[in-house]
């Protein structure tokens, strides 16, 4: 059976570094401009704790079901590498922030428990880039000195699906409690994954695949080396604890440095950095700010009434599109009991695929949008057809148009419900199509939808096709 | 005494990434024995009722408001001492293979 354990760095959201006052959005920087002599390593240079990463080390422990530890201090942890200028990282090692905790998440309708072994600040090192075919590497320091969080897991999980699901369920909650901006794509959340296999009770010898940055690459690296080990011991070779790479082009882990143990780092106490010591009433006010969590969300859109696909969805939409707030706005939508299911069904069906695409607009308010637009679907002046042309429309303009109706209106996307207007239409339509009109009186309930179609076509989509369904079947009635 | 052996002394410099040429090896394992020899005199004194030292100033929580700080000069001036620059970054003996 296959055991494995994630190690999983969190990028915090912090304005500035963990130890010094440079920028630490990095994203888009130009290359060594959020740096200076902290960061840079410089002798005599003193860092100096950013409380906001206390702040939000302390919503990471709520997060993951537990409490901050009140006494907390800093380590250094030796090694040499060209993205590490002090030759130390500044981490915690014995007295960490956060001891114990858990992920709970569902997987194939079963509950499963992942537990949390530790979690600890600490500075990320730099960004080293290899260009191809040159003999050398280049160091990019903005990164150097981003505040971190590492949360190490139990080996609590036995298969690549369960490792998948629990990085996804720890993207989840680090993205609620708004510890991190969570953007995979430049780094934010980075997991080390420790697989072994073994046939009886005992433990067989791990290896580590570090730095992946996907949920895909979680699992495939999973599956690639729980293949790879059986391998090995089917064929009687010994199993290398030792420290592999994910080369996501071939699909495979490579071998990398081989691992120092943990006595080679030279752990000591940072001289430079006192310790951490915060009370019960500071844990209780940073409580009161942590966000609504994804099991709180869970638990709302069930009671009113969503599948558990579509809070999925949005649980995850409203990550990806937070300006948008579709979350807040179903919540709104039911405290004014309004339909919340047809919201939801615009909200997956419409509105996410569109923003997708990049064809919404940031401003739009869409709780006017979304309740005019229902309100006039029920009262029979808006088509499904045309109400998605409406919506599409409404997303994309810079401002809701004060009265949606009369937007619709001239826009020409109101059904008409006047009868003489329809019944002329069908008429007109039940003189084109004979042999449709053959085919319904010979009772071909198909030919009906053939004939209200071309009522709608003619009517340019502007026909209630429940009135042209009531005429054509009165008009043919045998 | 101390004694550090012929591997220890390569592992250090493995881990300090330092080159040592086979004739220097004796000459470090005689040093850094001396030096351990030196420091192991602290092993004389009764330590047993004393709290292992992390911090000496006693100070707790010493913390910075989370703003970006200007601190006056030009951050790529920190290159001066680097010895090679490239594409405004720092450049050195490749890092991975070919």
């Amino acid at each position: 059976m296959p055991t494995i354990g994630i190690e999983t760095h969190v990028q915090l959201k912090t304005k500035s570094k963990l130890f010094s006052g440079a920028g630490n959005d990095a994203r888009g920087a130009e290359p060594n401009t959020l740096i200076n002599h902290v960061d840079f390593g410089l002798p005599g240079a003193l860092p100096v704790l950013n409380q906001e990463a206390i702040k939000l080390a302390c919503k990471v422990a709520m997060a993951l079901k537990t409490k901050p530890r009140l006494f907390s201090t800093f380590d250094r942890k030796h090694y040499f590498y060209p993205d590490l200028p002090m030759g130390y990282q500044i981490t915690q090692y014995d007295q960490p922030i956060i001891i114990g905790g858990q992920v709970e998440f569902e997987l194939d309708s079963k509950p499963k428990r992942v537990g949390i072994t530790r979690a600890h600040l600490e500075a990320d090192a730099g960004k080293s880039t290899h260009p191809a075919g040159k003999d050398y590497s280049l160091v990019d320091l903005n990164r150097a000195g981003t505040p971190l969080i590492e949360i190490v897991s139990e080996p609590d999980m036995h298969s690549s699906a369960e490792a998948k699901a629990y990085a996804y369920e720890l993207y989840l909650l680090m993205c609620y409690a708004s510890v991190t901006d969570g953007d995979l794509y430049h780094g934010n959340m980075r997991f080390d994954v420790n697989v072994s296999v073994s046939n009886n009770d005992i433990l067989g010898v791990r290896s580590e695949t570090k730095n992946l940055n996907s949920f895909r690459a979680v699992e495939k690296a999973v599956d690639y080396e729980i293949k790879r080990q059986i391998e090995l011991i089917k064929r009687g070779q010994p199993i290398i604890q030792e420290t592999r790479g994910w080369n996501e082009a071939k699909q495979i882990t490579t071998s990398l440095r081989f691992k120092e143990n943990a006595d080679d780092y030279r752990y000591m106490p940072d001289p430079d950095l006192p310790p951490i010591v915060i009370d019960e009433n500071y844990v209780n006010k940073v409580a009161e700010t942590l966000p609504k969590l994804p099991d709180f969300w869970r638990s709302k859109l069930f009671k009113l009434g969503l599948s558990k696909m579509q809070i999925a969805v949005l649980l995850d939409a409203n990550i990806d599109f937070s300006d948008c707030g579709y979350l807040d706005l179903i919540a709104d939508f039911a405290n004014s009991n309004l339909d919340v299911k047809s919201l939801t069904n615009w909200l997956i069906n419409v509105d996410i695929p569109l923003n997708r695409e990049s064809k919404t607009q940031p401003n739009i308010i869409r709780f006017s949008l979304y309740e005019s637009v229902i309100r006039l679907i029920e009262s029979g002046k808006l088509n499904s057809t045309s109400a998605k042309e409406l919506v599409a429309r409404l997303l994309s303009s810079e401002k809701l148009p004060s009265n949606i109706e009369r937007f619709a209106k001239t826009s020409g996307l109101l059904q008409t419900n006047d009868t003489d207007e329809i019944e002329t239409l069908v008429d007109q339509v039940i003189k084109a199509n004979p042999k449709a009109v053959k085919d319904v009186l010979g009772g071909e309930d198909k030919a009906v939808g053939y004939l209200i179609g071309q009522v709608m076509a003619s009517s340019h989509g502007q026909a209630n096709p429940e009135v042209a369904r009531t005429l054509i079947m009165h008009k043919l009635e045998p | 005494m101390a004694k550090l052996s012929k591997k220890d002394v390569l592992k250090l410099a493995r881990l300090a990434r330092i080159e040592l040429e086979p004739d220097e090896i004796n000459v470090y394992i005689d040093e850094i024995n001396r030096i351990l020899t030196y420091v192991e005199q602290l092993k004389l004194v009764d330590s047993k009722d004393v709290i292992p030292t992390n911090q000496i100033t006693g100070l707790t929580n010493i913390m910075r408001s989370d703003v970006i700080i200007d601190y006056g000069y030009n951050p790529r001036s920190l290159f001066k001492n680097v010895p090679k620059v490239r594409q405004h970054q720092i450049q050195v003996k490749r890092m991975v293979e070919l």
